[in-house]
């Protein structure tokens, strides 16, 4: 058994082409997780029973079961429903990429928001008594106070997610996307060599991870001037 | 905005407090004119921290009645504010806001607060910074600064409010030994311009000096409270008596 | 709800071997951890760059990714390998039980390196001092002030672990593994209800990530026996 690198050479460019389809999904799903995150973070801290329990459920459910079977409910579960086929979604919901993007975006949403929630708790309690002391209001505090610091301390662990989504991203290969890992896929269907076009394509992940961590390293010191004691 | 002399700023009337079943605070009555400068002391636990928190709602008095210079505390919003305005509190740990620069911390709460203007805040804030004597820290970010520079960053900040009533929570009880009379120096020369002033303190030298009024408190309830000679030389109550011994012993 | 009726056997079949996979792999992951966190903390350089290896590798690759390689990657050694005995044999694979429950085991193991690392190190140095103050050796400081302790610090992450470990399974049906995903395709061949199939797949790996969420939380609570003091 030789390692063919020759193969590699010509199949590196071909997977390459799919990485656009990983970087949409990744960048979609990642900001509509985020906002789905937010709305996620504020009715858990609400005080609000009606808006805290539902979304602890949504969190519980999409946090307690594999992405993969959310992606094949969405995927092949929902035409089931003459409901979804009739609705101005079903051009989406028809798409093997709408559905990738719908049900990374869900789950994603669903993590991201109890990191936000960490954020939020690690506030220094003291701090947002200063706050209340010098009368500032609920609002005031949790944009002015709040929001700063748990943002600061929400990155470390989102920047963690995000890595995750794109690793997630390669599930959307299993509904028939021509992302890198589909494409992959199709070639060692053809090849019979595994290790030079798996390997090869993990290489390429590392790599994009490794870019990704990076760039969250450059924001965390950004934001985090202020911890500096110089 | 002045009082009329025989109405006290502070009033607290059989205040209670509980937290579940622990009894923090029991019956505290207390009275405090315009200008008054009270030290609360006692051991820990004693409820001293619990008794200032009350007065501006940081915590809520289980029952009883608490009225700032006329507005009674209730739990409605516009009752908490107009009392939190009138009353600045300085913090054993400080609390500034770390993500701001000293100036920021200062002005922040006058603009959101008072909604005063961004150049007026910053006057007001560099007035207070210099009044500390600290001007020159203003871009900085607390974490660069010592504790006891970040506790006089505290004081001015309550005082740009312009406060009625200054609350102190054990203000020197997490510095250094070197840096407690830096931040003492400051809380005196208030006390000589005359605000009102109730600070819970270990300080004995400060409350000697300063104080109109010193309360011992033990056990959630106010044991004694007379004027400092009295209290140091003449303590009525055993259980101040042994606190004083065990305090000032060392 | 009758369309599931007839069902429910291979069902419950499917989700004894998410069970088995979930045991198996709990070992492993355990010992991979174990292995790496220390390899990181030994003195050698190079078992440390080959731990630091092993993390940034499995980390930066997509699970299935690995599931893939793991299984694919044994049948072209073990069919090349019994092409040499008996060059009649087409294809010889490794069961998708053993390829995934060792890939998902790699994977999650990388993280459990971390999380095992950052525990060892999180043990109170004076606990160490006073063990060998005692007279304890190395062996028995290790199995008894160490890994106690350790274990406790590392409970909240490494039951995040297990729950890693429970929905990786998922991916182990795309090479064949037949446990729940894979009794749902065959049902919906038959019923025709993809949906109602799959959110049965989706209630039972709930389940198993609530036993196990359940079963860490009760752990915790006895590991904090030794901290939290009379109140």
């Amino acid at each position: 058994m030789s390692f063919d690198l020759q193969l590699i050479i010509e199949s590196l460019p071909v997977m390459l082409m799919g990485i656009g389809i990983t970087f949409k999904l990744l960048v979609i799903s990642g900001v509509l997780g985020l906002l789905l995150a937010i709305c996620l973070l504020l009715m858990r801290i609400s005080g609000l029973w009606y808006l805290n329990i539902p979304a602890q459920i949504y969190i519980y459910v999409f946090r307690g079961t594999p992405i993969l079977v959310q992606i094949f409910i969405v995927y092949y579960g929902l035409p089931q429903f003459e409901s979804v086929r009739e609705s101005i979604f079903w051009p989406i919901l028809r798409e093997p990429t709408g559905c990738a993007i719908l049900a990374l975006s869900l789950n994603t949403g669903a993590y991201v928001s109890e990191i936000l929630r960490g954020g939020v708790l690690g506030v220094d309690k003291g701090v947002l008594e200063a706050g209340s002391a010098l009368g500032m209001s609920a609002h005031q505090k949790f944009i002015y106070i709040t929001t700063p610091i748990a943002t600061r301390l929400a990155l470390p662990a989102y920047s963690n997610d995000v890595i995750s989504l794109l690793k997630s991203t390669a599930l959307a290969s299993t509904i028939t996307i021509a992302d890198m890992t589909g494409i992959a896929r199709t070639i060692v269907a053809d090849t019979y060599a595994p290790y030079e076009i798996f390997i090869s394509l993990a290489v390429v992940y590392m790599i994009f991870t490794f870019g990704l961590q990076k760039l969250f390293g450059i924001i965390e010191g950004y934001l985090g001037q202020y911890t500096k004691r110089e | 905005m002045s009082i009329p002399e025989n109405r006290p700023l502070i009033q607290m009337q059989n205040v209670n407090k509980f937290f579940g079943d622990f009894q923090a605070l029991k019956n505290v009555n207390l009275e405090v004119r315009k200008g008054e400068r009270i030290v609360v002391c006692g051991p820990s636990g004693s409820g001293k921290s619990t008794m200032i928190r009350c007065i501006n709602r940081l915590e809520e008095h289980t029952d009883g009645h608490i009225v700032i210079d006329g507005n009674t505390l209730t739990d409605k919003v516009k009752d908490i504010n107009a009392v939190r305005r009138e009353v600045g509190m300085v913090f054993q740990n400080f609390n500034l806001f770390p993500h701001m620069t000293i100036v920021k911390n200062l002005m922040i709460a006058q603009q959101l607060v008072r909604n005063t203007s961004k150049n007026d805040a910053r006057e007001t804030a560099m007035f207070y910074l210099e009044r500390v004597k600290i001007p020159e820290q203003a871009q900085k970010y607390p974490i660069q600064l010592s504790g006891g520079q970040q506790q006089r960053v505290a004081i001015a900040r309550a005082l740009c409010m312009k406060p009625e009533i200054m609350l102190f929570d054990e203000p020197t009880s997490a510095l250094d030994p070197e840096m407690i009379n830096e931040v003492l120096e400051v809380m005196v020369d208030l006390a000589k311009e005359g605000m009102t002033m109730i600070c819970v303190t270990h300080e004995m030298g400060f409350a000697r000096s300063v104080a109109d009024r010193i309360i011992f408190m033990d056990l959630g309830e106010i044991v004694e409270e007379a004027a400092p000679e009295e209290f140091f030389d003449n303590p009525k109550s055993e259980r101040t008596k042994k606190f004083l011994s065990q305090i000032l012993s060392h | 709800m009758d369309v599931l009726a007839g069902w429910w056997d291979d069902y419950f079949w499917g989700a004894v071997v998410v069970g088995k996979v979930f045991f198996c792999s709990l070992a492993l992951m355990i010992i991979f951890g174990l292995l790496g966190a220390m390899a990181k903390l030994s003195n050698s350089r190079v078992a440390q760059k080959i731990a630091g290896a092993y993390t940034v590798v499995f980390r930066g690759t997509p699970e299935i990714l690995v599931v893939l390689l793991l299984y694919f990657g044994s049948a072209v050694v073990l069919t090349a390998i019994a092409q040499v005995f008996n060059p009649e044999i087409k294809f010889v694979d490794v069961p998708p039980f053993w390829a995934g429950t060792i890939a998902i085991s790699i994977i999650v193991g990388s993280y459990a390196t971390e999380t095992f690392r950052g525990a060892f190190l999180g043990v109170h140095p004076g606990s160490i001092e006073a063990a060998r103050a005692l007279g304890m050796s190395d062996l028995q400081t290790f199995v008894y002030v160490r890994i106690p302790e350790m274990w406790r610090l590392a409970l909240p992450p490494f039951g995040n672990h297990m729950l890693s470990l429970v929905k990786d399974t998922a991916l182990i049906s795309i090479i064949g593994l037949n446990e729940t995903m894979f009794v749902a395709k065959q049902a919906i061949t038959v019923t025709g209800k993809p949906f109602t199939m799959y959110i049965v797949v989706g209630a039972i790996y709930l389940g198993f990530s609530t036993v196990v969420t359940l079963f860490v939380m009760g752990a915790e609570k006895f590991g904090e026996r030794t901290t939290v003091g009379a109140k």
